[in-house]
């Protein structure tokens, strides 16, 4: 493959995975992708089909006239396309893929190529503006690595080959057998080296510096938001059913300190409610009131049990990571007491659920403390409580015409007299005597929960969670139905539980006059859906491990964490300033221990190395800047005289051909012009015709011509001439030859 | 804007559809054109002289007249004659062959001298007066007159100051074996230039040449190509040198050439190339040996000779 074909290859392929990013981060539409598609896969094949490197864009049948038409009457459209959605972004990259297709279609010269690089490099910040998906970062390496080599291909293309330019050709010569035109040099590498750093500590500086949004600037709000069912003031029974099937995750939780219990089964806890019409239920006591914040982002409802209780009651503390849903509900282990995250205000309602003002647009992070209930053994014996007439008008509430299953309830209860025994009775009945399955449509039923208890007995979560709450009810015992999620997937990797749709749940509590609300379920462990197989599941749940770190580490990472780092590097260049002080005493004295040493040195390792990372970036921002700037100046110089300077060193270049090239046996009569000497070159030497005629066509236009000359083709043509004169001249050896044929 | 080197190679490839294995009689023939100058073609009968000016002329999209010389042409013949309109009681002025953009003078050695001056005057004044009113000429115009140095009877020689008013003189020479035969091959039926469709319009020339105009010519260039001239001029074996229409034709001539080859700047070497073609019919030769064609033979020889003693400027 020659380097000119690899640099068109490398410029196409750079165009895909920016395309790719933008096709994961934003919804385009399905014309829009196959087509971008298409041009893609046909302008690779083109690539990678055609050996004619002078024409590669002759075959595109359309003339340039055309697609510029095509490229205003996309920016028209673009226009239409903004006032027609009204919004600006979306319509932008839309614009941008169409603008990308026409280059895909018309790559003729160098220059097509490097504007379809700056297209690849606004569509790559287009996708980072739409969304932070995890898969943005491997791309993003992958951009970065192809845009290296593109950068390093078009170095090469650009002929910048050749020894350091400062070389004198007396060192050069020696080098004369290696022969490295063609071939990747050093001073290539440094290139591309250097273009990397500089890349990469552009990005870091930018992924330190810059304010955080925690989501895609652009990113449309309800839209990406999952659509959750059983969140609201009012659910029909049976609207869980739907999503049992659908595996996004919602919610990723991870229980610091203990592990609730072995069982790996954490009850997340949604909205109760206490209402119940026959068909819905519905949260009639839904009024919401503001949490106080008891310290910087700490809310914590005030402690309205006794003290005796708090103790009694273990806490359980869980970090979770909430994906943007289309509720305000912060989900917790029952029952939650403390919630505390970079949140703007907790509301909390009279059942006990915890919201947000409004639903999240960007994934949320917060830690909510429970204390878990526990039945207290007073509730063990039978004692008559009397409960408050309102909390019974609310908890004892039961549909019309519920004899039938006042008279179950009954039976199945039997002689227990506690609430407690009560509720464990009908959880047992429940539990053994019907099935569970996801395929029954109940909804459609007149009267849903009779048709599970009595005809169908089978039903899920709803259904069995409804039976027992009017089960109990119709006994006298205050229940209330619970909607959340029953998080059973335990990731090894993260020791994190992940929480997806399907794990939406719904299950009893029930009120004990002594130990208040305790938690029942009467739904009998479902057989896994789902379940995968072992290999798959590690492979699975990893990647979901560094999808939460993603969102952990970049995309969570918050204005604090930045003056965190800042004030990290500041310790540490006072711990550094203390070291250099007080190295000369630690030489005089006796040292300590290696062992205290390392244990130091790793206690202040986190800060160190962001020091030095910071340290290092910044030198390389400087060395970069000083060889560009190096580099500027070389092109000052060359030009100071004006064009009669570049004139003269032009024809200095040319005379020190002329004599090189004399001085191996090739005359140039004054009489004779250069294009007519380049002839005389070429039949006489075919090895030094290439750079004598890159030379050469510098010379004329230098200097019979008024062109301006770059010191970059001076330079071009310096290297020309430094590897002329490494070239070895094959004839001088014939011609031995041929004397010592003639001898012998 | 049209690009002009892409433009002018277009051409020269159209004519040499036509025109087999003469490449560089074409581009010089091309070259004329754009140095708004005249070309003779001077060759034995038979090696496409008049092709090559009816290929170009098609390729143009230009008025194209031919005028065949005998000796009994008048110079009326070629100008235009004015009439009386007995309508109208007036005189009428019927303009002749020369009102045309490209004028193909076939064999112009063949007519009488007053006839050949008559031409010339038009050719060099670009404008025709008769009857003491002035008609100018249509732009481009450009004349190419052939004429055969084989015979000799019944012919009138082109003078030395006539001659100058070509730009340029060239022959063709006879085609290598190879080209010969795809001549042969063609189908005999269609005048082969006839096929040839007009590749630009008479303003593309005409921007062309403005182009040319623009063309830059280094300082010291012009000095090596006025001591090309003034080495004529000292030349022993010349008994005339070269005058200074004519180094204003070499230098037109040279703009046009590098334009040609996609330069915007001249070299060197165009001065080398075009001396030869430029200069050989401007000059006498001192010891003229033989018959005039032999004389100019040795012109052109000696010019390539003094062109080589000539240093080019580094």
């Amino acid at each position: 493959m020659s380097l000119d074909q690899a640099f068109r290859l490398t410029s196409i392929l750079l165009a895909g995975v920016s395309f790719i990013a933008l096709f994961l981060e934003s919804h385009l539409p399905g014309w829009l992708t196959f087509l971008t598609g298409v041009a893609l896969i046909l302008a690779l094949v083109r690539v990678t089909a055609s050996t004619d490197d002078s024409s590669p864009g002759a075959r595109t049948g359309l003339p340039l006239v055309v697609w510029n038409v095509l490229v205003i009457l996309g920016f028209f459209g673009f226009w239409v396309d903004c006032l027609i959605s009204g919004e600006l972004l979306p319509a932008g990259v839309r614009f941008l893929l169409v603008l990308m297709v026409i280059k895909l279609f018309t790559l003729r010269c160098f220059r097509d190529h490097l504007h379809l690089h700056v297209i690849s490099v606004v569509v790559m910040l287009a996708a980072a503006s739409l969304g932070a998906n995890v898969w943005y970062f491997f791309l993003f390496l992958v951009y970065l690595f192809v845009g290296v080599w593109t950068l390093l291909l078009l170095g090469l293309t650009k002929q910048l080959e050749g020894p350091d330019m400062s070389a004198p050709p007396a060192l050069a010569s020696q080098q004369e057998t290696r022969g490295s035109y063609g071939r990747l040099t050093p001073q290539v590498f440094r290139l591309a080296n250097g273009l990397a750093l500089f890349v990469f500590g552009v990005t870091l500086f930018l992924f330190f510096a810059l304010p955080r949004l925690q989501a895609g600037f652009y990113q449309k709000g309800q839209g990406a938001a999952i659509r959750t069912a059983g969140f609201s003031d009012a659910v029909d029974l049976g609207s869980i059913g739907p999503i049992k099937r659908d595996p996004r995750v919602v919610m990723r939780v991870e229980p610091s300190g203990r592990v609730p219990d072995g069982k790996g089964r954490l009850y997340l806890r949604g909205i109760a409610f206490d209402h119940y019409d026959g068909r819905s239920w519905v949260n009639q006591l839904s009024r919401r009131r503001v949490v106080r914040e008891t310290g910087p982002g700490i809310f914590a409802l005030n402690g309205s049990r006794g003290e005796r209780e708090m103790l009694a009651r273990p806490s359980l503390k869980l970090k979770i990571f909430l994906e943007p849903l289309d509720t305000p509900v912060l989900f917790g282990a029952p029952f939650m007491e403390a919630v505390s995250g970079n949140l703007p205000a907790v509301q909390v309602d009279v059942g006990g659920s915890f919201y947000l003002p409004f639903p999240g647009v960007t994934p949320v992070e917060y830690v909510a403390v429970s204390r878990s209930p526990a039945v207290l053994p007073a509730d063990l014996q039978p004692s008559p409580v009397v409960y408050h007439e309102a909390f019974l008008r609310y908890f004892t509430q039961t549909p019309a015409r519920s004899d039938r299953i006042a008279a179950l309830a009954r039976t199945v209860v039997g002689q227990e007299r506690t609430p407690y025994g009560q509720a464990m009775a009908i959880q047992d009945h429940l539990a053994r005597n019907y099935r569970y399955s996801l395929e029954i449509p109940l909804a459609e039923q007149a009267n849903p929960l009779e048709e599970f208890l009595f005809n169908r007995k089978t039903g899920y979560c709803e259904h069995y969670a409804t039976a027992m709450v009017i089960m109990l009810r119709t006994l006298g015992v205050p229940a209330r139905l619970v909607t959340g999620f029953l998080a059973t997937e335990w990731n090894e990797y993260g020791q994190y539980y992940v929480v997806r749709q399907q794990d939406a749940h719904a299950w009893v509590e029930v009120h004990l006059p002594h130990s208040g609300w305790i938690v029942m379920d009467p739904t009998p462990p479902s057989e896994g859906i789902g379940d995968m197989t072992g290999s798959w599941q590690g492979w699975a749940s990893m990647v979901d491990h560094i999808r939460l770190l993603w969102n952990r580490v970049v995309v969570q990472f918050s204005a604090a964490d930045q003056l965190a780092i800042v004030q990290g590097v500041r310790i540490s260049g006072a711990t550094v300033g203390q070291k250099v002080w007080g190295s000369t005493s630690r030489w005089v004295t006796p040292p300590t221990s290696w062992r205290e040493r390392i244990v130091d040195l790793y206690d202040r390792s986190t800060a160190g190395i962001l020091a030095a990372g910071g340290i290092a970036i910044l030198a390389g921002l400087c060395l970069f800047l000083w060889l560009g700037w190096k580099r500027s100046r070389h092109g000052r110089v060359f030009s100071k005289g004006g064009i009669q300077g570049e004139r003269r060193a032009v024809t200095k270049l040319y005379t020190d051909m002329i004599l090189y090239l004399s001085s191996k046996g090739i005359q140039k009569p004054v009489t004779r012009g250069p294009l007519q000497f380049l002839d005389t070159i070429r039949a006489q030497w075919t090895d030094a015709f290439p750079p004598a005629a890159t030379i050469t066509e510098l010379y004329c236009r230098g200097r019979f011509g008024r062109a301006r000359l770059t010191s970059e083709e001076y330079a071009i043509a310096q290297n020309k001439l430094h590897h002329l004169m490494r070239l070895t001249r094959e004839q001088d050896g014939e011609m031995e030859k041929t004397g010592a044929g003639n001898g012998i | 804007m049209i690009n002009p080197t892409e433009t002018i190679r277009s051409i020269q490839n159209n004519v040499a559809r036509v025109i087999k294995g003469k490449p560089a009689a074409v581009e010089m023939t091309v070259v004329c054109l754009l140095a708004r100058g005249h070309l003779l073609l001077e060759d034995v009968p038979g090696v496409g002289k008049t092709t090559l000016a009816h290929s170009l002329a098609r390729s143009l999209d230009c008025s194209f007249k031919r005028i065949q010389f005998t000796s009994d042409l008048l110079p009326s013949d070629i100008v235009g004659v004015s009439i009386f309109n007995r309508q109208k009681q007036a005189f009428e002025f019927m303009p002749g062959p020369i009102f045309a953009n490209i004028v193909l003078a076939d064999e112009i050695n063949r007519t009488t001298p007053k006839t050949q001056s008559s031409l010339l005057e038009a050719m060099s004044e670009a404008q025709i007066s008769v009857d003491n009113q002035t008609y100018p000429l249509g732009q481009p115009f450009m004349v190419i007159a052939t004429q055969n140095p084989a015979e000799y009877h019944g012919t009138f020689p082109l003078p030395e100051s006539q001659l100058d008013r070509f730009l340029m003189k060239l022959r063709l020479g006879y085609p290598m074996p190879e080209e010969e035969k795809k001549v042969l091959e063609r189908t005999p039926s269609l005048h082969p230039a006839e096929e040839l469709r007009p590749i630009v319009t008479a303003q593309d020339v005409l921007d062309l040449q403005a182009q040319a105009d623009n063309v830059f010519m280094d300082e010291s260039l012009t000095d090596y190509l006025l001591s090309i001239v003034q080495a004529t001029r000292q030349s022993e074996l010349l008994a005339l040198g070269v005058s200074t229409r004519g180094a204003l034709a070499l230098n037109c001539a040279t703009k046009a050439l590098a334009l040609a080859r996609g330069r915007t700047y001249c070299l060197p070497d165009d001065i080398r190339e075009l001396a030869p073609l430029v200069l050989s019919h401007r000059v006498m030769v001192a010891h003229a040996q033989g018959l005039r064609p032999r004389g100019f033979e040795q012109a052109e020889c000696i010019i390539r000779d003094i062109v080589d003693s000539v240093p080019v400027p580094i």
